[in-house]
């Protein structure tokens, strides 16, 4: 593999051990004081999110959560300083863990020595609270400390895509995804150095697809042969590694990204708007990890109406269902996102899906000529041309 | 056509004594020891002696029904004793009773009860009620067995002998029924005993329950319970049909006189208030005797219209604070208590008295993820049976006890070995059924419970509070011990300081800790000392 220059995207790099070691000496150094050590950590909730249309994804408020060792508190203390010494230490030798896997390790350690036994974890979502609160605290993402999650979705089709790779060794892989027959690309969740460049002149657009088997579809009945593009499956709530290669492409390669999903108050919330925007819950990586350019292509409710779109009734007295009429009434009243006027038109998407309660699916366009296995692409590239999406 | 033939109260009893509590085998042991101990409770309130009752049950073979024990049922009182002439009445007549309609606090109301038990004996032993009896008049007693005389609803008494008995005065009365004997639980006779006496602080009680030991229970209060005379009944608690049957009693008396004379809370301007409601001066001057049962509607409908005053709550009678704090220190060792007794309030329009004691046991079975026990009274009679629909579960059940420091799933008994004995007094209980095992629940009757049960749990809680502010240093002061060197080993390790570093560290956090668990400590010593007024109250009251 041949050496090159790449360019990053991913911000600069945050010297952690500095960092963590600067906060473990503020707490120290109070211990010796007599004095209660007070650690601040970003509030990472809605209503500490802020939305500016001119950036695009949600930044942090000035809320923070603010804990001083005492009797309550010391537990958790005590168990942070716990993992964060497990995590500082795979960032020295280069080891990678899940979040699973550190619930395992922390539980060895224990195990191993009776010391620690008072601050055994009961269950992964204890460790997992602990993870993400040295995260909040030091504002940095989980992945920065060497804890990965499991690569999900993303896969990506192209028959014009060149992606050059640039590895932590120095060296740099060159994927031609034109030249993977039926294999896609697919980002890891780990941070990654990607150079993305058209082979020939340059890509027309980006569609990404909510359900990871519809995009094969398209691609299989071959979207990506007819089209200058790039498909990708998001596979549900995009992960961190499908939010980091969006903004990827959007930056790279300045074209057009177009999302195409369910017309539904979940689809808008939990996956458009996490795309686009960020979430809540990573407050402190939304930079990184939004795509602000992504547009919603569908399906859009004068879809239902044009191409009379089977649509389910949402049954109020259905429990799961009634929670997504409260979804999107939530969703008007307490997202910031929905709430500014740049996206008034997906917050009448929603009041929509309120009123007329009702709720359509992506799978919906092949309903319109059954005949026609190629019916839904046409549509969707008469959408793109015509600017039908907000 | 087939011939229309009429019955004897007692023939339909006899066919219907399911009705009356004998709708089990288990009911039925129960329900006649129930009766026996009302009557000759209610026979010495009345005679103002105080109570010393003997008990034994025992089974004596098989009975003579499937699955059942032959039972003998014993209850000896020190009460005034029966005449010969009235033991026939008392045992063998349905609705012979000197309490009927009188609307007085008693257990016994109708008359029915033991003539019911009497009936069962003969049902299913063919021979109905053993009795001594001595009144003080007496030289010797007299011994006989009463029977039900179920065609013409009159009692007999047979084997009748003189005897000598060694007691002044007196009743013993021995029933050999089918039945079978549950000691504990909900249904059981020792339940039955616990609750009778925890609301008769004045009653000696022994008893001797198959083989077990003879247990003798004394009395803690020698006050005995002055059951509050009867008042005249108010008209807005009567039905049309009451009313009339009331009219007949004052064939003479005009309306005006009927009116005031035969009911509370009707004086002069409730009778211009009566006018009002479209009655004429010359109706109210009218005999009773003189009107014609459609113009009694017309009549019940304008006093129902019109506005009186509440009925008097003087007819109910209370146990006491006192008296119940006494009493419940005879169920075993309480670790604390609380009782409350209401004033006597006005619910839908019947006077009533709500008495409250809750109390923790040391020595009561039970862990704290098990419901708690739960004893409902009804004029001092244990109601045991169809817990579900009574008012004084649905208000137990309606109250957060969470608030009070006791564990509560929703909408259910609270858990945890404590005894919740909740009274209900009242000269007019509605009942749901004839057997008189459930309060029926309205809503002014629910809310006044809830009342009493919340000052209770208020009460209870300063005591509960106390354990939990006692817990909370505990897990504190392990906190410290457990998480504190975890704490300072990491920082260390971390920044890699020193030995000196790590020392001052240890103490530094020691300190600030124990500053917190010293709070803590503060805060446990003020509740202590609330709760030593409390308990030196309750023992003053006790003293």
């Amino acid at each position: 593999m041949a050496k090159a220059k790449v360019k990053k995207t991913t911000r600069k790099k945050k010297d952690i051990p500095k960092m963590a070691k600067e906060l473990c000496e503020g707490m120290l150094s109070n211990l010796e004081k007599g004095k209660k050590p007070v650690l601040h950590a970003v509030k990472c909730s809605l209503d500490n999110s802020i939305y500016d249309p001119k950036k695009g994804y949600f930044t942090p408020g000035e809320k923070l959560v603010r804990t001083e060792l005492n009797v309550s508190s010391v537990q958790k203390l005590a168990r942070t300083v716990f993992l964060m010494d497990i995590m500082l230490n795979n960032l020295e030798t280069g080891a990678v863990n899940t979040k699973r896997e550190i619930y395992y390790i922390a539980k060895g350690m224990v195990k191993s020595d009776n010391f620690y036994k008072p601050i055994d974890f009961n269950d992964q979502p204890d460790s997992d609270g602990i993870i993400n609160y040295i995260c909040d605290l030091m504002e940095v993402y989980r992945e920065e400390l060497n804890c990965f999650a499991n690569d999900r979705g993303g896969q990506t089709y192209s028959k014009n895509l060149i992606v050059t790779e640039s590895l932590p060794d120095g060296t740099v892989a060159n994927v031609d995804l034109g030249a993977l027959g039926t294999t896609p690309f697919q980002p890891k969740n780990k941070p990654q150095v990607f150079s993305l460049k058209p082979k020939k002149g340059k890509i027309d657009f980006c569609l990404v697809v909510e359900s990871e088997g519809t995009a094969n579809t398209f691609v299989s009945n071959g979207f990506t042969k007819r089209n200058n593009c790039i498909v990708v499956g998001a596979q549900g709530v995009p992960s961190n590694g499908v939010r980091g290669w969006c903004k990827t492409i959007q930056d790279q390669l300045k074209i057009p990204i177009y999302f195409f999903g369910d017309l539904d108050a979940y689809t808008l919330q939990n996956i458009y708007r996490t795309l686009k925007a960020g979430s809540a819950a990573s407050l402190v990586r939304n930079a990184d990890f939004s795509a602000p350019e992504v547009r919603f292509l569908g399906i859009l409710p004068e879809d239902v109406k044009k191409y009379d779109l089977y649509c389910y009734d949402v049954k109020e007295k259905d429990a799961s269902e009634a929670r997504a009429l409260k979804k999107a009434k939530d969703v008007l009243k307490n997202d910031p996102f929905f709430q500014d006027k740049k996206n008034k038109k997906l917050a009448d998407v929603l009041k929509w899906l309120i009123t007329n309660k009702k709720r359509c699916e992506q799978q919906a366009l092949f309903s319109v000529d059954p005949k026609d296995p190629l019916k839904p692409e046409k549509i969707i590239l008469d959408k793109i041309k015509r600017g039908s999406y907000i | 056509m087939s011939k229309i033939t009429q019955s004897s109260t007692a023939e339909y009893f006899a066919k219907n004594l399911q009705q009356v509590g004998f709708s089990s085998p288990l009911k039925a042991v129960l329900t006649t020891l129930k009766e026996s101990v009302d009557n000759s409770l209610d026979a010495c309130e009345e005679f103002d002696i105080l109570p010393e009752l003997h008990i034994e049950i025992e089974k004596v073979g098989k009975g003579s029904s499937k699955s059942t024990d032959l039972v003998r049922i014993l209850v000896r009182d020190n009460g005034p004793g029966l005449s010969a002439e009235d033991l026939p009445k008392v045992f063998g007549e349905y609705l012979a009773s000197s309490k009927f309609g009188r609307g007085r606090c008693s257990r016994g109301q109708q008359g029915i009860g033991i003539s019911a038990a009497t009936t069962w004996a003969q049902l299913t032993n063919a021979a109905g009620a053993h009795v001594i009896s001595k009144t003080k008049t007496m030289k010797k007693a007299i011994k006989a067995t009463v029977d039900v005389d179920i065609k013409h609803n009159k009692g007999k008494l047979k084997n009748k002998e003189s005897i000598t008995w060694d007691k002044k005065n007196g009743l013993q009365v021995e029933f050999v029924i089918d039945g079978r004997v549950q000691l504990n639980g909900d249904g059981g006779v020792l339940t039955y005993l616990e609750g009778t006496t925890l609301v008769n602080p004045h009653l000696k009680l022994s008893y001797k329950l198959l083989d077990n030991d003879l247990v003798k229970i004394d009395r803690v209060s020698k006050e005995i319970p002055k059951v509050p005379p009867a008042t005249l009944p108010h008209p807005h608690t009567m039905k049309l049909g009451e009313f009339l049957t009331h009219a007949l009693l004052y064939p003479g008396h005009t309306l005006t006189q009927f009116l005031k004379r035969g009911f509370s809370k009707v004086n002069d301007a409730a009778i211009k208030d009566f006018k009002k409601q479209g009655v004429s001066a010359k109706d109210l001057n009218r005999k009773m005797g003189q009107f014609k049962d459609s113009e009694y509607k017309k009549l019940f409908q304008a006093i129902q219209e019109t506005d009186l005053g509440n009925p008097t709550t003087r007819s109910v009678l209370v146990i006491g604070e006192e008296g119940l704090a006494k009493s419940i220190q005879r169920l075993g060792e309480v670790d604390f208590f609380s009782v409350v007794t209401r004033k006597p309030k006005i619910c839908d329009f019947k006077p009533v008295v709500v008495e409250v004691a809750i109390a923790r046991f040391l020595n009561k079975k039970g862990s704290d993820d098990e419901p708690s026990q739960l004893l409902r009274f009804a004029n001092r009679v244990p109601l045991q049976f169809d817990k579900g629909g009574c008012a004084i579960t649905k208000a137990v059940e309606s109250v957060n006890w969470k608030s009070y420091g006791l564990s509560q799933p929703k909408r259910s008994l609270p858990r945890g070995p404590y005894v919740f004995a909740i009274s209900v007094t009242s000269p007019f209980i509605k009942f749901k059924n004839a057997s008189k095992e459930t309060i029926d629940s309205s809503d002014e009757l629910v809310d006044e419970l809830r009342f009493a049960m919340m000052r209770a749990g208020q009460k209870l809680s300063r005591h509960i509070k106390q354990e939990q502010k006692a817990a909370d240093l505990e897990r504190k002061k392990q906190h410290i011990e457990k998480f504190g060197p975890i704490l300072v080993k990491g920082l260390v390790d971390i920044t890699k300081a020193n030995a000196t570093r790590k020392k001052k560290a240890v103490a530094g956090l020691d300190k600030i800790l124990g500053r917190d668990a010293k709070e803590a400590e503060a805060q446990l010593k003020a509740a202590d000392k609330k709760l030593k007024q409390l308990k030196q109250k309750q023992k003053s009251k006790l003293s």
